[in-house]
């Protein structure tokens, strides 16, 4: 497949309730240094709102930061949300704290990625490039 | 209840479109044209009010407050905001989402987030073509977003109907406001955040360094978050911008034509660069084996006629 000649565009949200984003901001900061276009939304957005402003920034890939122990019920929804809106090419990953156990059911349901603590930028990096739609 | 796909179809189609132009060449100069002809058959003359100023001025909730109040009294309003790409890694931190609501069910809406890549000149090459698109797609009010810094203003200033200048509540000293530059082609500037202390004394400042200059811009006092003086703002933008009509859109053409060319040039710059030419060059240009002249021939394909 060709190479790409512009930046993987990155939207990172925090969808749900928990008020912790330094993770999403670290990650954020660092997917900008490694070369990504890094849409940051804030903080408590609304699924739908997510959903908007993937589809309205065109974006490549829609990274979660979840803290809050709601992803088994956010994430799948969110990710069903973009099909349906047409964003089937789209990459949903999601990190934070996420259980070993819940992972199979959220791949299953189309999160393609999820990076526990620890995960390294450069981890990250390195899976949106080999796994990010190509255009 | 779930933004479905038929809500979401139009905006996907715009920002794809949005996408697509940021590659330069005929394919994106065939959809540019193409946005073109319809807004010129539906007879659309969209306003494109351009916010410039520091950091931290407020442009990004000043436009989402003018953006709310105009929605309010129904026209369909987008917001295009752009940040600087990395000159090291060519990535891009866009957060200008933070300070503006989301409003995934009104159709009426639409943001984009834009960076700069290549431009060397701060206003994304991307700019004028994104507005002719946005234009198209019937929004009747874009706000383009930048950072005031250097070029980027006068690209701004081009490309917009009206220029907003926003200054926050320390900025507006009365020498600064005499200074050649920004406020010389402003058509309003605003100093934001008037329910902080020293707004009111900004704005004051402002006026007297403003007063002694001939075409004036006009003046305002908001705070964004607050929602103070917002409506009125929107009257002195359609004030300003008024009557206008298409030479808006040939405006946003020759801002797009400047800009392809620009493109076209800051990419042969990175190539002469990249490959190491541009070195090499310069280093036979001091031996003395090659010339001046000859060498932006041969790097950019530049041939200087002699002077008449």
């Amino acid at each position: 497949m060709a190479e790409r000649t512009t930046p993987i565009r990155v939207l990172i949200a925090k969808p749900g309730l928990d008020g912790h984003d330094r993770g999403a901001k670290v990650l954020a900061r660092g997917l900008r240094d490694e070369g990504f276009e890094v849409i940051y939304t804030g903080l408590r957005r609304t699924l739908d709102a997510i959903v908007a402003a993937a589809i309205e920034e065109d974006v490549d890939v829609v990274g979660c930061s979840i803290l809050s122990g709601a992803h088994a019920t956010l994430l799948p929804k969110l990710a069903a949300s973009l099909r349906a809106s047409g964003a089937t090419d789209v990459l949903v990953v999601a990190g934070g704290i996420i259980p070993e156990a819940d992972r199979p059911e959220l791949e299953q349901a189309g999160i393609s990625g999820i990076f526990g603590p620890g995960t390294t930028i450069a981890e990250v990096a390195t899976f949106l490039r080999a796994n990010a739609r190509r255009r | 209840m779930p933004a479905d796909a038929k809500h979401l179809a139009a905006r996907r189609e715009l920002a794809q479109g949005i996408s697509a132009v940021e590659r330069p060449g005929p394919a994106a100069n065939q959809r540019i044209q193409e946005a073109l002809a319809a807004s010129t058959a539906d007879a659309r003359n969209a306003l494109v009010v351009g916010l410039t100023g520091a950091p931290g001025a407020g442009k990004s909730s000043l436009a989402a407050a003018l953006a709310d109040v105009a929605r309010a009294g129904g026209r369909r309003v987008a917001i295009l905001a752009i940040d600087p790409s990395s000159h090291e890694s060519g990535g891009a931190l866009l957060g200008d989402r933070v300070r503006i609501d989301e409003h995934p069910d009104d159709d009426g809406r639409f943001t984009r987030s834009i960076a700069t890549r290549g431009s060397g000149r701060s206003l994304a090459h991307v700019a004028a073509a994104a507005t002719i698109l946005v234009e198209a797609a019937g929004f009747d009010l874009i706000f383009v977003e930048t950072v005031g810094a250097g070029q980027a203003e006068i690209g701004i200033a081009r490309l917009a109907d009206v220029l907003l200048v926003v200054e926050g509540p320390e900025g507006g000293d009365e020498v600064q406001a005499m200074k050649a530059g920004i406020l010389e082609v402003a058509d309003i500037v605003a100093v934001n955040k008037s329910d902080r202390p020293g707004a009111q004394a900004a704005f004051d400042r402002l006026r007297s360094g403003l007063a002694l200059g001939a075409g004036a811009p006009e003046l305002a006092l908001v705070s964004a978050t607050a929602g103070a003086g917002i409506s009125e703002l929107l009257a002195t933008i359609d004030d300003v911008g008024a009557g206008r009509g298409v030479r808006g859109r040939i405006r946003r053409v020759e801002a797009h034509l400047v800009a392809a060319a620009e493109s076209h040039v800051d990419a042969q710059v990175r190539e002469a660069r990249a490959s190491g030419a541009l070195t090499t060059r310069a280093e036979q240009i001091v031996a003395g084996t090659q010339s001046l002249t000859g060498s932006l021939t041969a790097l950019f394909g530049i041939s200087e006629t002699p002077d008449a």
